[in-house]
């Protein structure tokens, strides 16, 4: 009896945790970076209107389609435990404010082209996809981009963008983790640099 | 220096290092990314700074000045040619990664596009279904499991490791315009060098918006670039994990639930 009763148990909390790691809808994922690429070119890029207002949609568009407090605390690394809630504040300020205006400068060399989106790769993190997709280039051959999606609340979200095999998140948590560990100044110097950039 | 002294010299210093390399224990990254180990750390920065200073003062300007007197048309028809000389390296690396089929394809390519192309300044070939696919010794050793070993920053030539280096020096010595004037010590050196050159200046050209932009936006530029190239190294395909559907970009992001901060930025935006 207890036998059949532990057999039971465990099948059941081998169901609900198979549940909980559902897989994301691969369709629904690709439709929503397809449509934050074609609202970023068409609206944004491709509009005919001032770049002040260029500026607003893209800020806009990219605090809603990217993850950015996510990101944020990811490539702080080790360091975000041990961060003060003001710095991460900050952090995440900077971080978000440089991502924006890097990214609107690098999406203008998207301008005239289209991405083509090929399916979706699964990932072992609960509740996140990749999406694969090329952007033909002016020269050589198309770059590969790679959306990882992640779902929060039937809400979907970008947390990283890997362009020819690089990770935008990897990337920046080796960079700040090595500023940081050279830096006497620590997560304050960091701020104040990426600041300097914006 | 002539150009089989350095080969020869180059070998050997490689062969050092993959020793060396080969030689101290492997080491377990502190951090998750196994991209974020270097072990020779102090090494790379000094020999970075000095190949930054190089390509301020020599290489950019250069690559400048090419992009100043030519067109893009030009330009393209140079990448063409330069391409074109690759493709029997490239036939040969395919083979040897048993795929006789792209290595066909870069025969055909090389026989078509060096006659009809104008000596590979058109690429006709692509017009007729034979796209171009390029591959290295990089990519062969990768494709035998052979590990890409630590991260090298090579004077000149800029981020390596021992295995692309030595793929690097064997790209160049299996090279036909190396075999074309071999016989002749004379003209072998001049053109040797001279077309390491030209191909430095006009991979260097290609690349100047995009090393700006990443210039631009690190904060520590060193770091951005070892990142960038060793992440590169570490997705190229081994046959071991040919059939498995691992996907490479796949990692922890290893946060569960996202720090209350977050909530509490929320409550006050």
């Amino acid at each position: 009896m207890k036998k059949n009763f532990f057999a039971v148990l465990t099948a059941s909390l081998m169901f609900f945790s198979t549940q909980a790691f559902a897989e994301v809808d691969g369709k629904k994922a690709l439709e929503f970076v397809k449509n934050v690429t074609t609202q970023g070119i068409e609206q944004i890029i491709n509009a005919n209107v001032p770049q002040a207002e260029k500026d607003k949609r893209f800020a806009k568009l990219f605090n809603e389609a990217l993850d950015l407090d996510f990101i944020g605390q990811f490539v702080l690394g080790r360091n975000w435990r041990t961060a003060t809630p003001q710095q991460r504040k900050d952090f995440i300020a900077v971080y978000r404010e440089l991502n924006i205006s890097t990214w609107s400068k690098r999406f203008d060399e998207f301008k005239g082209k289209d991405f083509i989106f090929n399916g979706t790769s699964p990932s072992n993190s609960k509740g996140q996809i990749f999406v694969n997709s090329t952007v033909p280039m002016d020269q050589g051959e198309p770059a590969k981009v790679v959306w990882r999606v992640r779902e929060k609340n039937g809400q979907f979200k970008i947390v990283d963008i890997i362009i020819e095999n690089v990770s935008l998140a990897i990337t920046a948590r080796n960079e700040y983790t090595a500023f940081i560990k050279n830096n006497p100044g620590g997560v304050d110097a960091l701020i104040a640099n990426l600041k300097s950039k914006i | 220096m002539s150009i089989h002294k350095f080969t020869k010299l180059s070998m050997i210093v490689l062969s050092t290092v993959v020793i060396a390399s080969c030689a101290s224990t492997s080491h377990t990254a502190e951090d998750h990314s196994a991209e974020n180990v270097d072990r020779f750390e102090t090494y790379n920065r000094a020999m970075f700074k000095f190949n930054y200073e190089v390509d301020k003062y020599v290489i950019r300007p250069v690559a400048e000045g090419y992009r100043a007197i030519t067109n893009q048309f030009i330009r393209n028809r140079v990448n063409s040619a330069l391409d074109n000389l690759k493709e029997p390296v490239w036939a040969g690396n395919y083979v040897l990664q048993a795929e006789p089929e792209k290595g066909a394809k870069s025969l055909a390519r090389f026989a078509i596009n060096s006659t009809l192309g104008l000596a590979g300044t058109f690429d006709v070939a692509q017009g007729w279904g034979l796209e171009k696919e390029k591959t290295s010794f990089n990519e062969t050793f990768a494709k035998w499991c052979i590990p890409s070993g630590p991260y090298i920053v090579l004077p000149i030539v800029g981020p390596s490791t021992p295995r692309a280096a030595t793929s690097l020096a064997l790209g160049f010595v299996f090279d036909p315009v190396y075999w074309a004037t071999i016989n002749d010590a004379n003209i072998h050196d001049k053109v040797a060098w001279g077309y390491a050159a030209l191909d430095g200046i006009a991979t260097r050209e290609s690349a100047l918006e995009l090393l700006d932009d990443l210039e631009r936006n690190s904060v520590d530029f060193y770091t951005t670039m070892r990142s960038a190239y060793m992440q590169n190294q570490s997705k190229l395909k081994c046959f071991c994990d040919d059939n498995s559907q691992t996907n490479t970009y796949d990692f922890d992001f290893g946060i569960e639930e996202e720090d209350e901060a977050f909530d509490m930025m929320e409550d006050e935006q």
